[in-house]
């Protein structure tokens, strides 16, 4: 449109004017926008149609897919209601244990990440003058553009048998031979929090940065000691922001899928696994998968929203 | 006492910038190994494997089909988001807003796998064959909400003359619309463009579940490490983190420069 604009400066009348005088157009506006209430419900109507369909739609058939026996359907034979899908959950171990590892898991490296951020973001919004703590936030988010795969194999050959770390042990000569970190519990754990640090640090610097230096230095007027400052006024004044970082880290850390796949190994299978291999070895288990997948939704949504609710009473909803 | 805990602090910083930045380091080093095992100390040095990327046809048609998903996508859910934007900005009192405005933002809040899952699940009642239609689409519905936080920010920010200006001079709302809000929308459609692009190119999980036979370039790199690691594929992931990090880096700053504008 700016090109055809562009083009019809020399006309006389401009592209624009040639455009609104069109019989076509000057209906479609009429029809369109001839009353506020139609304006409204041409803005209303698509966004609506929108969240619903697309948004809320897919988790409402996962949902519906989770109580059926077949899915998807066979020629000739209507799926039947069942609940067979999540008993199947609560009789075998091999479901219950990757579930339970899962939320545990995600628990921990939410509160590893936040314990191993909140001095970075400290830092960057206290310690440094206005116009560096932007040079050295960007330094930070430059490895967050980079995908979750190309992480995930940075971190594999940085704990390799032959990988970097090994490496520097060895020629400290701190041992003999490699320490197998890869496949464990470990090296997934540095590569989730690799891939999920800067989701933790942003919304803590930005509660920091928002919170006035005064009132620490109020409290020291007072008397309080750097560790009661910290204690009683800049955490609580912060906690917005934990909460929401935490949630952010908390949910999508326990839904990665290919980096426990690559850095975890049989000890340390997460339910994403699980859950997956319904969809892709076992083609015809989708239901299961369906069922399994929504308790996992639902569990997830209910910690990080009690845990919302507990940090910061005011906000209501696990909106991150 | 001060000094102490600032000398630790930035300790603490420059310890996490090691943390992010060794391992990409490491792994861009090791694509330049002459040798075909993974692993240190690296005794010769070798352009072959960078040079073999763009020899590599599979890898340069990959390259070209998550470029396009990429496009297709951003097109798609900077369109959707604005209106979605647009009709949130403009109806403040709409009873139904807060509920709207919840379902806009599910996607952001619904774990990786379980989107990819329950997308899958619905491409299938939809009929929409596994493919590039099938990611696009899962792409598009991930992103639609950063992209409606974004506009929306930047909208609430228009003073309402500017278009009331525009309609006095006797334009219809949709002329109001696209000669004064977008063009008052651009830094922030270009920084959220920017951002949906990195997103769906760097997608793994959807890109996983809802492709056909064709690869994007995070899955090519994920089922050739089936195969073993090699310096190959460093030196594939080293060409896509140099072109994610380039664009990442020019996102920010216009970014940046929308917010200075927002504050002058």
């Amino acid at each position: 449109m700016m090109g055809d604009a562009a083009v019809s400066r020399g006309d006389r009348v401009p592209f624009w004017g040639r455009t609104v005088s069109l019989p076509f157009y000057k209906g479609l506006v009429t029809f369109l926008f001839g009353s506020p209430r139609r304006q409204f419900w041409l803005l209303a109507s698509f966004s609506i149609i929108w969240v619903l369909f697309a948004h809320l739609g897919p988790i409402l058939q996962m949902l519906h897919v989770s109580f059926l026996d077949g899915y998807p359907p066979t020629a000739g034979r209507e799926p039947v209601m069942t609940l067979a899908n999540y008993e199947r959950f609560f009789s075998e171990s091999i479901f219950i244990l990757p579930f339970f590892r899962t939320l545990a898991f995600a628990s921990l490296l939410t509160a590893a990440t936040l314990v191993i951020t909140y001095p970075v973001a400290y830092f960057l919004a206290r310690h440094v003058r206005r116009q560096r703590q932007l040079a050295l936030l960007l330094l930070l988010l430059i490895p967050f553009w980079v995908g979750e795969i190309v992480r995930t194999y940075a971190i594999m050959i940085l704990l390799g048998n032959n990988g970097a770390v090994n490496l520097l042990l060895r020629w400290l000569g701190l041992v003999d031979r490699p320490i197998p970190f890869m496949y464990t519990g470990f090296s997934l754990s540095i590569g989730i929090i690799y891939l999920t640090a800067l989701y933790m640090l942003l919304p803590l610097y930005s509660a920091l940065e928002k919170l006035p230096a005064s009132y620490s230095e109020a409290a020291a007027d007072l008397g309080a000691g750097g560790w009661t400052r910290f204690r009683r006024i800049t955490l609580p004044l912060t906690r917005e922001g934990i909460a929401s970082g935490c949630t952010l880290v908390f949910l999508i850390s326990s839904g990665y899928y290919a980096t426990p796949v690559l850095l975890g190994g049989p000890a340390t299978t997460v339910f994403a696994e699980t859950v997956a291999r319904f969809f892709h070895v076992a083609g015809d288990e989708w239901p299961t998968g369906a069922a399994f997948s929504c308790l996992m939704l639902l569990t997830a949504l209910a910690i990080a929203g009690a845990f919302n609710r507990l940090v910061s009473p005011r906000r209501v909803g696990a909106g991150g | 006492m001060k000094r102490n805990s600032r000398a630790f602090l930035a300790c603490a910083y420059w310890a996490f910038v090691v943390y992010l930045f060794v391992p990409l380091m490491l792994m861009v080093m090791m694509g330049f190994k002459d040798s075909k095992f993974i692993g240190f100390p690296i005794r010769s040095w070798t352009l072959e494997w960078y040079l073999g990327v763009f020899r590599d046809t599979e890898v340069l048609s990959v390259f070209g089909y998550s470029l396009l998903i990429a496009i297709l996508s951003t097109v798609l859910s900077l369109a959707i988001g604005t209106w979605i934007a647009a009709f949130l900005n403009s109806y403040r009192t709409f009873p139904g807003r807060m509920l709207v405005f919840g379902l806009t933002l599910l996607p952001a809040v619904v774990p990786g796998i379980i989107s990819a899952i329950s997308l899958r699940i619905y491409a299938r009642v939809l009929g929409i064959e596994p493919g590039l239609w099938a990611i696009v689409w899962s792409h598009a519905v991930h992103n639609v909400p950063f992209v409606v936080l974004v506009v929306i920010a930047r909208l609430s920010t228009l003073p309402p003359s500017q278009t009331e200006a525009a309609r006095d001079l006797g334009a219809d709302p949709l002329i109001a619309f696209i000669r004064v809000t977008v063009p008052y929308l651009r830094p922030a459609l270009i920084g959220a463009g920017i951002f949906c692009l990195l997103l769906s190119f760097d997608d793994f999980v959807r890109s996983f579940f809802l492709g056909g036979y064709d690869p994007t370039l995070p899955v090519l790199i994920f089922t050739r490490l089936h195969s073993g690691m090699s310096p190959e594929i460093n030196a594939i992931a080293t060409v896509a983190l140099v072109l994610t990090a380039i664009v990442g880096i020019w996102a920010e700053r216009s970014m940046r420069r929308m917010r200075k504008e927002q504050n002058a």
